[in-house]
């Protein structure tokens, strides 16, 4: 197979986060009865008219800022006049001229490399309605009808899969930050569509797209523009060519398949929605709806890794959006973030997830987990006793001292009283510390462990390791 | 200006328009088709126009609603008006699928 | 009781010498009588009854509008009343919703009698696209009622009921008006919502009052008058009461008649109707001048293009999935669409969706619509230009009165240019009215349209109620028929 550069472009729909429909009042949801969120403006009835919702120019607004796009101040909506089951005007109603965002950027790692991907537009849309296809029906759903939707289109600027994996992790992960979006793609909330061609030199024209519709999944979207750029690859070093054309991922194929070759342009017959007048967006709108945008995942990371909180817990904090947003709260305290972040992915985690909980259901107040991370970072409480009494930490008013006391723990915090225990197991020791004396490593562990058992793990055990160190030494 | 437009291109608009045009119909549309492509024709002569469009005579700008749900159909009701349904859906014929 | 003024008849009911009930059977026997006219596609008789027996209940109040029958077009929606905008395709619809108009005369308590005949989508000039066949002329019964409000137009000149709702999109409340010798009001777009009304251009629809007199009209323009949640386009105007300057001396008014409107294009004893109307009201101490306004002979292109090109995309929903006729056993879902439309829409709506479709197809979008939208801003600040230095602009509704309703259809052209005086007022979104002012050679009615600048359906009422009062025309066909 010969080289060849490929050129990628890649268009996301994103549903936004909001109660109603764009254009009409009923609920957007997913997952519910078949036509039971609807109303006679989803379903095209004759002389109903759109209105327009507040929240979804908010959220499209906030979607531009992060994106790093201008945001037209005045804009209108356009009618995509085609006849589908699904579309139940058969107009769906868009912006074609005056897209909300224009000219924005996300950026990526890529072999270490920091790549802007540029983004040509961002507009505001309605979704369709949902086809289920059974034997010689398709029958038709009505729920996702009006359901707003943002869609986000890069330049054509990606060279490979890899990038393009890139781009929609970082994509979906502003998004789901920002509240946009729930960007499930799994339930269709967020969808990638990518357009791949290739060619032999960067002075040629772009080759021939082939338009790769609905990939399911971000790694499929990375494995079918793979797939896509080596079977072109291939028509090419055979000498073929082929036309333009939609194609699909098959996950059981691992391939691209053919849906249809592209007529020669699409007809969409846009013209100005006349139902919807302008539509002014003012500076003021822009800075209220960018005071709601909380700190993005970038700067998280960063964040916490200047707390003092490792890479990998970083990372991980930020994976888990409802931890992450905890901590934030606390990050003007003067805290251990450390043992903080060790304390949050580890036992609460592990507490949330046996019990299914989410963490701002529980009774960890913020004054709560701080007195708890001081209290492991004093050695007050060791970490069996964190297993101890997390249920109660969680579940109860009580603060950390009362429970620490009810549940009569007394840990040996006073370096004298720990110094007299230790002399005492030397005392009663002396084969084991001849064998220390002689080199062997076993020794300390098991003096260790007399130690531990005589205090009944109320204690420090680096405290005590310290201590027994410095005496065996003396 | 022409006297009728081709049968192509009467099937071409028929087929965007999504009517379907019998072969004996095609002569008769060729040309009252072109008749009022004749008509609409005439803007070609207008010139010195401003560019500015009025979409629509509007009286003001979109005041946005507030997201608040409001009273929607009961399945029952949104099938009452469907010519086929099956369970709660509307039914048509199959078609072949856009999605994966 | 139906020809007494409306005042006497509300006295009537407040006294209860009559009840709503006495109104409703009255106005079903008189359409009973002139059932060859064909002005109702449906007919609201046993609720219509039920609601006049409820009425009964109800204080009459002050509202002028209690109990009194109504007429609605058939392109309005009417929940659980069957709206067929007179095709096939809606033929045996029953909304389960109500158009906003349709809630405020509901709130007025005024009762729908039953909903009227119309061009189908109301494409067209004369009603005679209609799937049910025209409504016929109650002046004569061989002529057209105009369209596409026939229905609305034919029920009020035959006096069958005191008022009727039409639509107007390029002339079709104003043409029919005129037609048949009644009063009909095109308010300026976004005066009336339009939630409700099945679009057939949504830039230039808009809904109005068609009456036998001036009064009469203003009063029912305001009830259904104002701003509407459910319509965008829809005005934010304070209410108003449209009747204030009925009454009111018209000395001083300043009126403009474009030459344009006066041209060779008009019969000559239409231009002479106006000519006389012109001399009255200059012996009343209003100004009339000739002008020249740019753009009007242009107006019925802009609206070729700009209505054709919307109602491809407005009647595109019309596909028999969600609602409305479905071919039997389609071969696949091409066949549906293909064969429902075919066999749902009639020969004009079908032309005229065709040439829509082709008008914003590719590079057309751009010559055709685009250019004519731009066009019409141009014309708008025509009109605004004149409404600087002039209250009003008059000029005859129609070119020739009401024709035979044997006249051939098949310039597809024709239709258009029946509206060619009354369609500027759709692309400037102004008020227009048409008050007869007289009768043709054969005794058919003559229209002068007036113009109002936007939202000011006021001034337009106090020159039509002058007139109609200098005028005291007897505008009552088929007199001998009914018991006066």
């Amino acid at each position: 197979m010969s080289n060849y550069i490929p050129t990628i472009g890649v268009e996301v729909h994103c549903e936004l986060k909001t109660n109603t429909k764009i254009f009409s009042n009923s609920v957007n949801g997913y997952g519910q009865m078949a036509n039971s969120l609807t109303n006679v403006i989803d379903l095209g009835y004759p002389g109903t008219l759109p209105t327009l919702n507040k929240e979804v120019i908010n959220l499209a607004i906030k979607a531009a800022l992060i994106l790093n796009c201008k945001i037209r101040p005045k804009m209108h909506f356009d009618r995509k006049n085609y006849f589908y089951p699904d579309n139940p005007k058969n107009y769906q109603i868009t912006q074609a001229e005056t897209p909300i965002g224009y000219d924005g950027y996300v950026e990526i790692d890529i072999d270490g490399k920091k790549k802007k991907i540029e983004i040509e537009e961002m507009h505001i849309e309605e979704d369709t309605c949902k086809s289920t296809h059974r034997g010689t029906k398709t029958l038709l759903d009505f729920n996702r009808a009006g359901v707003p939707l943002i869609e986000i289109v890069t330049k054509p600027c990606m060279e490979s899969g890899e990038e393009a994996k890139l781009y929609l992790e970082k994509l979906k992960e502003l998004l789901f930050y920002s509240d946009v979006s729930d960007c499930k793609m799994e339930e269709g909330s967020m969808r990638a569509d990518a357009n791949v061609s290739i060619r032999k030199s960067i002075s040629d024209p772009y080759g021939t797209k082939a338009e790769i519709k609905n990939i399911g999944s971000i790694s499929n979207v990375k494995l079918s523009i793979e797939k896509e750029i080596e079977r072109q690859a291939k028509l090419y070093d055979n000498g073929e060519t082929f036309l333009p054309q939609t194609r699909r991922f098959d996950d059981k194929l691992n391939d691209t398949v053919l849906m249809r070759v592209k007529e020669t342009g699409n007809d969409y017959r846009y013209f100005p929605e006349p139902d919807i007048p302008y539509v002014y967006i003012t500076e003021k709108q822009i800075e209220e709806v960018r005071k709601t945008i909380p700190m993005l995942p970038d700067k998280r990371r960063e964040k916490y890794q200047s707390l003092g909180i490792s890479e990998v817990n970083a990372k991980k904090l930020v994976q888990n959006r409802a931890l992450s947003d905890y901590l934030n709260e606390l990050l003007d305290e003067k805290l251990d973030f450390k043992t903080a972040s060790n304390l949050l992915l580890g036992d609460i985690s592990g507490y949330l997830n046996k019990n299914e909980e989410e963490i701002t259901n529980t009774h960890l107040t913020k004054e709560k987990f701080i007195e708890l991370t001081n209290n492991i970072s004093d050695g007050t409480l060791t970490s069996k006793n964190v297993k101890e009494i997390l249920d109660t930490v969680m579940e109860s008013d009580k603060n950390i001292k009362e429970i620490i006391k009810e549940k009569g723990i007394q840990n040996i915090t006073d370096g004298s009283a720990i110094t007299e225990m230790i002399k005492k197991i030397i005392a009663e020791n002396p084969d084991s510390v001849a064998d220390y004396k002689a080199g062997k490593d076993r020794a300390i562990k098991y003096l260790m462990g007399q130690v531990m058992k005589e205090s009944k793990g109320a204690l420090n055990p680096k405290m005590a390791m310290d201590i027994l160190q410095e005496e065996l030494n003396k | 200006m022409k006297d009728k437009l081709t049968k192509e291109e009467v099937l071409h608009v028929a087929h965007l328009a999504r009517i379907k045009v019998d072969e004996d119909e095609i002569e008769k549309y060729q040309v009252e088709l072109q008749k009022l492509l004749n008509d609409v024709d005439k803007i070609k002569e207008v010139e010195g126009y401003d560019e500015e469009r009025m979409i629509a005579p509007w009286s003001k700008d979109t005041t946005p609603r507030e997201d608040e749900a409001k009273e929607m159909l009961n399945p029952k009701e949104v099938l009452k008006n469907a010519p086929k349904h099956s369970g709660n859906y509307i039914e048509v014929p199959i078609v072949i699928s856009e999605e994966a | 009781m139906l020809d007494k003024s409306i005042q006497e008849i509300h006295e009537a009911l407040k006294n209860k010498t009559i009840k709503p009930i006495d109104l409703v059977e009255e106005a079903f026997d008189r359409i009973e009588k002139s059932k060859e006219l064909n002005a109702y596609i449906t007919l609201n008789k046993e609720e219509a009854i039920k609601k006049a027996k409820e009425l009964e209940e109800k204080e009459v109040g002050n509202n002028l509008l209690f109990g009194l029958p109504i007429a609605v077009k058939d392109n309005i929606i009417t929940k659980d009343l069957k709206t067929t905008c007179a095709s096939h395709i809606l033929e045996n619809f029953v909304p389960i919703y109500n158009a906003t108009v349709v809630d405020k005369i509901e709130a007025n308590d005024m009762i729908i009698i039953g909903k009227t005949n119309m061009d189908e989508f109301a494409m067209g000039s004369s009603s005679r696209t209609s799937y049910f066949g025209a409504p016929k002329n109650p002046w004569n019964k061989e002529k057209i009622s105009g369209g596409s409000s026939g229905g609305s137009a034919t029920t009020i000149a035959s006096r069958d009921v005191l008022f009727a709702l039409g639509t107007d999109t390029g002339g079709s409340i104003r043409q029919p008006a005129s037609y048949t010798g009644i009063v009909g009001m095109k308010p300026t777009y976004g005066r009336v919502s339009r939630y409700g009304l099945v679009a057939f251009a949504s830039s230039l629809d808009q809904i109005g009052p068609m009456t036998r007199n001036v009064y009469e009209n203003a009063l029912l323009l305001n009830a259904i008058a104002g701003a509407d949640d459910k319509d965008l386009t829809s005005a934010d105007k304070e209410p108003e009461d449209f009747t204030r300057l009925i009454g009111k001396d018209i000395k001083g008014m300043k009126i403009a008649l474009p030459n344009y409107f006066m041209s060779d294009i008009v019969t000559e004893e239409i231009r002479n109707e106006v000519e006389k109307t012109k001399k009255l009201l200059e012996e009343n101490g209003a100004i009339v001048d000739y002008v020249n306004m740019k753009y009007l002979d242009k107006a019925v292109t802009l609206y070729q293009i700009i209505a054709m090109g919307e109602a491809s995309s407005n009647l595109a929903r019309f596909d028999g999935i969600r609602y409305g006729y479905r071919v039997e056993n389609p071969k696949d879902i091409d066949d549906l669409y293909l064969e429902t439309r075919k066999n749902g829409f009639g020969k004009e709506v079908k032309r005229r969706i065709m040439v829509g479709s082709y008008l914003l197809s590719g590079e057309n979008a751009k010559i055709y619509y685009n250019k004519a939208l731009s066009i019409r801003d141009d014309m708008k600040k025509e009109f605004d230009r004149v409404f600087k230095n002039y209250d009003l602009i008059i000029g005859p509704t129609t070119t020739t009165t009401a024709y035979d309703l044997t006249d051939p259809m098949d310039d597809p052209s024709k239709s258009f240019m029946d509206d060619v005086l009354v369609i500027p007022v759709n692309m400037a979104g102004l008020p227009g009215l048409s008050l007869p002012i007289g009768f043709g050679k054969n005794h058919m009615p003559i229209g002068l349209h007036i113009i109002g600048n936007s939202f000011d359906e006021s001034t337009i009422y106090q020159l039509a109620s002058f007139l109609e009062k200098q005028l005291n025309l007897d505008l009552y066909p088929r007199k001998d028929d009914k018991n006066v």
